[in-house]
């Protein structure tokens, strides 16, 4: 019996639509390029920013999003970035190289945000360049400060980034107690008061510009109580004759993969049922990503990515800054505007939302099990090439058939493969999910991962076993016509190969 | 009746029967567990007292704290219940999604512990969920936690196998309903009552309820939820079926508006589910002059749900503003009505007016507090949005400068104020942001 289709499908917005759509022109660059290859859209993260920008404007706010380049290695990405409006669009950088790369793209440095744990030469060249040191801990602080008055760099902007909001006791509603997951980042609130000391102590090297936080959750509450507690933070700042003006909401704004909520329902319902045994695996050996059965009773939580989001990116921050605050009642659009704050936000994952995918060329089908009803398709990438394990992201591929090669012969119909990789291990598996696909794919076909370019396209990419790593390229549009060109070579400019004569 | 501890109230609920007229069923008779009318307001009254009861007379007095994971009726009766015997009690919850239910609990003295949303950057080999580290806490040595455990204590369905259950065969004069229908939350109404209903009568139908996945009923778990349950057990149940909350809302404005019962979005869920499935039984049955009975539970009452049902059916909660509203400007009348002032001239004119403006800034409270124009007083735009319609605390003849952040809000109320009659109101143009891009000063409360 075959199993019946769970599908999937990804979520396609027209321009990555409209590239997906040109089959020939998609295998004509994996023939000249090799698989795996990643084709990015530069314009598509334009205009992302351009959507968070206009949640702004709705909330009257005022304030830069800073793309969080550890996203995405691209080059493309980093330069169409720089390109937009400098008051609006800034860059966060996560490692000494992601400052120099972003620095090489174009941005100035007044526009970048160093985060993240940081050494001695990142916060040297953050320092000499003139970007915003997001501190994570009251030791960076010293550093920096030491940095700054040994080598003369001048008083360097500075946020702050707190955490254990949990444990917060000083605002918090009596009785009730929102758990948060604990952070490695950051000052605990409950240090702020000897973090204010140093930041006074140090007011020769540093000026502090705003308060920062990131949590790693999807529930708005959690950031809401955050958000409220910075604002506060911030008049206590103003109190102590510090200045700040900027809270910084991090990111975590999420993408939604998976196009219908229907389908991404049936097949978390049929996991459940797959682990209880009451329905055939829906997974390589029966994995339950976190699910087990104990008793005929379903424990644990399913690690995956919640692949349909009714509202993610741009939407979910408008909500962020649209609910009540747990303290003061009023929205943190409203404090923030009432307070006199601007808004910084971190997007990585929602600033590259439909802003590439990723190419696999089908190596080799092959019947798989009782009946031979399902099949393994080994593609020519591997599992690091798209990270979708690494990230609980389930979502189907899209098939692009070679067309030389389809033959005549009637539509076989939908067909359960197993995606493996071109590693020699058995662990290698693009995932472990059984994925569904409209017909079976032949050796020659492509199979294309859509909406990689947050995370899945290059973060976990290796040279083990010296398989190539995926080139990428960047992909525009002029007129009708599509131009592509190697990611290293891209600039934002009408006719980056010089103005056809 | 004359009882010594509330906790004898508990059980013994009317059943009534549903007049045909409403539920248009000819050949079935429906009748209403009325599980509301428990002490502390719901059906999870039984379950809790009977699973509380070991632990709460062993450790009247003490320190110790009764826990459960719930966000509504167990947590409600557990919080009384421990109370009565001198314990805390703590609820532990993913999210408490009806406000009032919150501070009820609150006000029962309970305390309430959210657990943390799920993870945005996703660590697949952490599959350590909240719900893992709250049982690992249960069991630490030396804690004092009482944990009842709804959702595995065979206690609940032991609870509604000797009350519940028993109490509706007796009622049906010795004989069990030819149907049963129950919202699945923990399970324990559903199957120690079925068990009940089989022993009397095999032929006992249950119907099972869950609420559509991408929806929310208090008290009633999806189908994905359920399989998480411990005291589920599908073979309780002849058939599951999902409700939504449309669904639910319109059961419940049924059983309120033309029964007389004034039950809970569960019970409506419940009684649509009911009707619902019924309504082919009823036809078959009229071809072969058979007549059934059927029972379902109302579960709980309508007045903490009122949010609820605001946010799913506004207009149910309706009724409009009289006075004067923002909201009835349009664009062109603000344009034509509203009278700014840039930063110097409204310093000038609260140097030199005569009479000088009163500066009224319409932010928030706390934000008032740590920085504001010298001389203005606070009124919160809600407040003053109330002021509007019910009467001003300033003379037509004061005149008036109003600010907000950015000049968004002054600007519609100084036009709605021009309306009203008011010769001289102006709106601090861009707000107290320019105002401070300006350099104007500020001071601190």
């Amino acid at each position: 019996m075959k199993d019946a289709p769970l599908y999937l499908r990804p979520r396609v917005d027209p321009p990555l639509a409209s590239l997906l759509g040109d089959v020939p022109f998609l295998h004509s660059l994996v023939d000249v390029l090799g698989s795996p290859l990643n084709v990015l859209l530069p314009e598509v993260v334009a205009d992302n920013a351009e959507r968070f920008r206009s949640v702004y404007r709705r909330h009257r706010l005022a304030g830069r999003v800073y793309f969080a380049h550890k996203a995405n290695r691209s080059s493309a990405l980093v330069r169409r970035l720089a390109a937009c409006d400098p008051a609006a669009v800034g860059i966060d950088v996560a490692s000494l190289e992601e400052l120099r790369h972003a620095l090489s793209c174009g941005f100035t440095g007044n526009r970048v945000m160093a985060t993240g744990p940081k050494d001695r030469e990142f916060l040297w060249l953050a320092a000499r360049v003139g970007a915003t040191v997001n501190l994570d801990s009251a030791g960076e602080l010293e550093q920096l400060a030491e940095l700054v008055r040994t080598y003369g760099l001048g008083r360097v902007d500075v946020l702050a980034r707190l955490s254990g909001f949990e444990s917060d006791t000083g605002h918090g509603g009596v009785g009730t107690r929102v758990l948060s997951r604990r952070s490695r980042f950051g000052t605990p609130v409950a240090e702020i008061d000897e973090l204010w000391a140093a930041l006074e102590r140090h007011q020769d090297a540093v000026i502090l510009t705003g308060l920062a936080y990131h949590l790693d959750t999807t529930g708005l509450e959690e950031k809401v109580r955050a958000l409220e507690r910075c604002v506060l933070a911030m008049d206590e700042c103003r109190a102590r004759g510090l200045a700040p003006r900027v809270v910084d909401v991090g990111g975590g704004f999420g993408v939604g993969y998976v196009a219908e909520a229907g389908e991404w329902e049936r097949w978390t319902t049929a996991l459940s049922e797959a682990v209880l045994g009451v329905r055939p695996p829906l997974t390589w050996r029966g994995h339950g990503y976190g699910l087990r059965n104990e008793g005929g009773t379903v424990r644990g939580a399913a690690a995956l990515y919640p692949a349909h989001r009714p509202v993610a990116g741009p939407g979910y921050l408008d909500q962020l800054l649209s609910l009540p605050a747990p303290v003061l009642g009023r929205p943190p659009a409203t404090l923030l505007l009432e307070h006199l704050n601007d808004l910084y936000v971190e997007p990585g994952r929602a600033l590259v939302d439909q802003c590439g995918l990723s190419l696999a060329r089908v190596l080799d089908v092959r019947p798989v099990g009782v009946g031979h009803t399902r099949h393994l398709v080994r593609l020519g990438m591997n599992a690091g090439d798209v990270s979708l394990e690494e990230h609980g992201v389930l979502v189907d591929p899209v098939l692009l058939p070679r067309g030389d090669l389809r033959d005549e012969a009637a539509d076989d119909g939908p067909v359960g493969v197993h995606l493996v990789g071109n590693l020699c291990l058995e662990a290698d598996l693009i995932t472990r999910r059984l994925v569904f696909l409209p017909r079976l794919p032949r050796a020659g076909d492509l199979l294309a991962f859509v909406n990689t370019a947050g995370y899945v396209m290059d973060f976990h990419a290796h040279h083990a076993q010296r398989q190539p790593v995926a080139r990428t390229v960047a992909v525009t549009e002029e007129g009708g016509a599509r131009r592509w060109c190697l990611d290293e070579d891209y600039w934002p400019l009408t006719h980056p190969q010089g103005v056809p004569s | 009746m004359r009882y010594d501890s509330i906790t004898e109230a508990i059980g013994n609920t009317p059943l009534v029967r549903i007049d045909p007229a409403v539920h248009g069923l000819s050949n079935i008779d429906l009748y209403a567990k009325l599980e509301m009318l428990n002490p502390f307001g719901s059906v999870k009254d039984r379950p809790a007292w009977h699973m509380a009861r070991p632990h709460l007379e062993e450790e009247a007095g003490g320190h110790g704290t009764v826990v459960e994971l719930s966000s509504g009726n167990t947590a409600k009766a557990l919080a009384l219940l421990a109370g009565l015997h001198g314990l805390k009690f703590k609820s532990v919850t993913n999210r408490m999604r009806v406000p009032e239910i919150r501070e009820l609990l609150l006000l029962l003295g309970a305390e309430i512990e959210e657990l943390p949303g799920q993870s945005e950057c996703l660590d697949p080999t952490d599959t350590d969920d909240p719900l893992t580290r709250f049982h690992q806490a249960l069991s630490e040595p030396g804690n004092t936690y009482l944990h009842t455990d709804q959702y595995f204590n065979p206690r609940n369905v032991e609870a509604h196998a000797a009350g519940t259950g028993p109490e509706i065969v007796k009622d049906l004069d010795g004989r069990a309903p030819d149907w049963f229908i129950a919202c699945v939350g923990t399970a324990g109404s559903s199957t120690g009552v079925a068990q009940v209903l089989r022993e009397h009568d095999p032929q006992v139908r249950v119907l099972g309820l869950v609420a559509d996945k991408s929806d929310f009923i208090p008290g009633i778990r999806t189908i994905d939820e359920v399989h998480q349950v411990g005291l589920f057990d599908p073979a309780t149940y002849d058939s599951i079926v999902s409700v939504t909350s449309q669904e639910a809302i319109d059961g419940m404005v049924t059983l309120i508006r033309r029964c007389g019962l004034l039950s809970g979005p569960t019970g409506g869920a419940a009684y649509q589910g009911a009707v619902r499935r019924l309504a082919s039984v009823d036809a078959e049955l009229a071809g072969a002059g058979l007549r059934q009975s059927a029972v379902f539970i109302v579960c709980d009452r309508a007045e903490s749900y009122l949010s609820y049902v605001r946010r799913r059916r506004p207009e149910l909660l309706g009724g409009t503003r009289r006075g004067h509203a923002v909201s009835s400007l349009t664009d062109s009348e603000i344009r034509a009505r509203a009278r700014v002032i840039g930063v110097e001239d409204a310093q000038r004119w609260m140097a030199e007016g005569d009479p000088r403006p009163l500066v009224v800034d319409l932010r928030g409270p706390h934000a008032y507090a740590a920085l504001h124009i010298e001389g203005s007083i606070n009124i919160v735009d809600e407040v003053f949005e109330e002021l509007v319609r019910t009467g001003l605390p300033f003379s037509k003849r004061t005149p008036v400068l109003l600010a907000c952040p950015v000049g968004e809000k002054s600007l519609r109320y100084a036009a709605l104020l021009t309306r009203m009659g008011h010769p001289d109101v102006r709106s601090l143009a861009d707000g107290i942001v320019a105002w401070r891009d300006a350099g104007a000063p500020l001071v601190r409360e």
